[in-house]
């Protein structure tokens, strides 16, 4: 048994009108930005609710949450003395709403669980999956992870010196359908999900895991493409996209102060 | 292979460590105050909160006086180094942490906001730099100077309880050699206001599985116990025999009336332990005081154990709704009960409710082999771990 990818997609991705992802128009219209973003990722995703109702575990990731929603609860709070307050951003302002959501929607009661760990978040996430695959715990499961750009968040970062030397502020959501069987259609297999407890240059990465010489070693991608917490999996996702068949590629990532994660793919 | 538990950590409204907590559970003495003291709110309404305050908790951690740190992760600190030591393993060998919450850093955020809503360039950053949910658990791991790999996990109440399966695997799979594992959360105006917005405070004492319960009260805490592969502890605690993660798929806070998610969560868990519902002889219940989860709880554990129910409690009625960390603080009273052979009693209980599921009301001195713990949460969470003899 592996740990196929069947597909993977990101918030960019999502071509179906939202009211046939998400059918229910009084889900749709309590949904923040954010939650919109990552359950239609995920619909899609999966090609619908049907098929999204049968994988066996959901594990979704987020360095942030549902920052819009807990910063609106918190600004009732305090603007109100703690009076007269909506509970639907609270509700909607906890890490594992997008999970619940997806579980609600496509009636899913298998294992359903989120992962909050800063820039490791997505790579915790995947590790998970990867071992149930591997051991044959499970057989599909849906992973996937969202990050918010709010304007508060956004200042705050910004005077706390994160994008300085052309660094930009990212968000995003991606979504993939892994399995534990080769089956027609997979495009990558994961074969490692690593965590070094160091900071790894290029030269590290090769030395420790590639297997030959001709494996490709992407670094930092949010230094290109924005930088937040789960940015990997948009590293992961662009990478599947481009993978040759046979093709070995490592990715590497060391943000928000934490140390490297490696997450070693191939083609299929 | 086996899991075994073999050190226990937990901070509570019953006091710091296994003895104070113990204690209080035996005696039947619980430590919810009519109104927050600490936590600064103007709302007046009972709370499980520990009786120190940040200055007094960071004294007793030797943290210098001057640093900034969230309340969530002083509490997770206190619980975690009790384990840890009590485990008597090396925190330099690989050894893991894997913690969970639900506020985070929300305690301090809520400070600096206020300043922030004035004026975005004001508000001090040290009280924001820790409000992802990743920094108690770092602050955590670098106090008990452990190297392994660590995670964070938040499935809102059921948190501290999916920590412990997911500690499980990693041993399992030879990712790490012990896991400290369970939640840590503190009282925040946030969520204080957020369960009074959703009408489930108890203006009074909470009153798990009684008729006249009115909801929950909100508690903070830290509990975390110390996960290992049977063959490399020789003296533990318990076993944990069988756990399981099912969602509701209902609501995104209210529970199905027939409790399906409790139901498969709870099943689920048997079938892993290979035992049969007359072979536990306890259940700590999630227990909420809410009218909602109380009674869908009940349903659902008379779907599973028919007639012959084993004794309950939810310990709720002595520490509150401890969120993210009570499946943590849950999983050490269950160890400690199947330690030292009692069945706690309920506080607070009068009427029984329609489902007539009456829960332990004298503490009971009894052997128990097996004990299941139930956490639910938003989402339609519903997580159930199993402890054996």
């Amino acid at each position: 048994m592996g740990c196929y990818i069947r597909n993977i997609i990101s918030d960019d991705d999502v071509r179906t009108d939202i009211k046939l992802l998400i059918p229910e128009a009084t889900v749709r219209r309590r949904m923040s930005r954010v939650l919109k973003m990552a359950v239609t990722t995920a619909v899609e995703c999966c090609q619908g609710l049907e098929r999204m109702a049968t994988v066996d575990a959901i594990i979704t990731s987020t360095g942030y949450g549902c920052l819009a929603d807990s910063e609106k609860f918190l600004r009732n709070v305090i603007g109100n003395q703690e009076k007269l307050l909506n509970p639907t951003p609270f509700i909607q302002s906890t890490f594992n709403t997008v999970g619940g959501q997806i579980a609600l929607l496509s009636h899913n009661h298998g294992e359903n669980i989120t992962y909050v760990n800063r820039a490791h978040s997505f790579e915790d996430a995947l590790l998970d999956a990867f071992i149930q695959l591997q051991e044959g715990e499970s057989r599909r499961i849906l992973v996937g992870s969202f990050d918010e750009i709010t304007e508060s968040a956004d200042t705050i970062l910004h005077r706390m010196g994160l994008f300085r030397k052309g660094i930009k502020n990212g968000e995003g959501a991606v979504f993939a359908e892994l399995t534990s069987d080769l089956t027609e259609g997979c495009q990558a297999e994961i074969l490692r999900v690593a965590f070094p407890h160091r900071v790894c240059t290029e030269e590290d990465c090769r030395v420790a895991y590639a297997s030959g010489t001709d494996t490709k070693v992407i670094m930092n991608t949010w230094t290109r493409t924005g930088c937040y917490p789960t940015v990997t999996s948009r590293s992961l996702c662009d990478s599947v996209r481009h993978i040759e068949s046979g093709e070995e590629v490592i990715i590497c990532n060391t943000c928000l102060g934490m140390n490297s994660t490696v997450i070693i793919l191939k083609g299929l | 292979m086996e899991i075994v538990v073999s050190g226990l950590g937990v901070v509570s409204a019953l006091g710091i460590g296994t003895d104070a907590n113990l204690a209080s559970l035996l005696a039947g003495q619980g430590g919810i105050s009519p109104r927050p003291a600490i936590l600064s709110t103007g709302n007046v309404l009972p709370v499980g909160e520990l009786q120190l305050t940040n200055r007094e908790l960071k004294e007793i951690l030797s943290l210098p006086a001057a640093q900034t740190v969230s309340r969530t992760a002083l509490l997770g600190m206190l619980a975690a180094r009790e384990a840890l030591k009590d485990s008597g393993i090396d925190p330099k060998s690989n050894v893991g942490l894997i913690s969970s919450t639900s506020v985070g850093g929300m305690d301090l955020t809520e400070h600096f906001f206020a300043d922030f809503m004035d004026n975005p360039s004001k508000g001090r950053l040290s009280q924001v730099r820790m409000h992802d949910c990743a920094a108690s658990t770092m602050a955590i791991g670098e106090y008990c100077g452990l190297k392994g790999y660590s995670t964070t996990i938040s499935t809102a109440c059921s948190s501290a309880a999916n920590a412990i399966i997911k500690g499980c695997n990693l041993l399992k799979y030879h990712i790490l050699d012990a896991v400290i594992v369970g939640g840590c959360d503190a009282l925040s105006a946030f969520t204080l206001n957020g369960f009074k917005s959703l009408m489930i405070l108890d203006r009074d004492y909470c009153k798990p599985f009684d008729a006249g319960r009115a909801g929950l009260n909100l508690g903070e805490g830290a509990g975390y116990i110390v996960l290992q592969r049977s063959e490399d502890c020789l003296n533990p605690y318990a076993r944990l025999t069988g756990y399981a993660n099912a969602n509701d798929a209902y609501h995104q806070t209210a529970s199905s009336p027939q409790g399906e998610g409790a139901f498969l969560s709870m099943t689920r868990a048997l079938s892993m332990a290979r035992l049969q519902p007359e072979d536990i002889d306890y259940i700590n219940a999630h227990g909420t005081g809410t009218p909602n989860n109380d009674l869908t709880e009940a349903v659902a554990i008379q779907r599973v154990f028919g007639n012959s129910i084993p004794p309950i409690c939810s310990t709720k009625s002595y520490t509150g709704h401890t969120l993210a960390a009570s499946g943590g603080i849950e999983a050490v009273f269950a160890v400690l009960s199947m330690k030292h052979g009692f069945v706690p009693a309920e506080l607070n209980f009068h009427i029984p409710m329609e489902h007539q599921l009456i829960p332990n009301l004298q503490m009971k001195k009894a052997d128990l082999r097996n004990v299941m713990s139930n956490s639910f949460g938003f989402g339609g969470n519903c997580t159930t771990l199993l402890f054996s003899k």
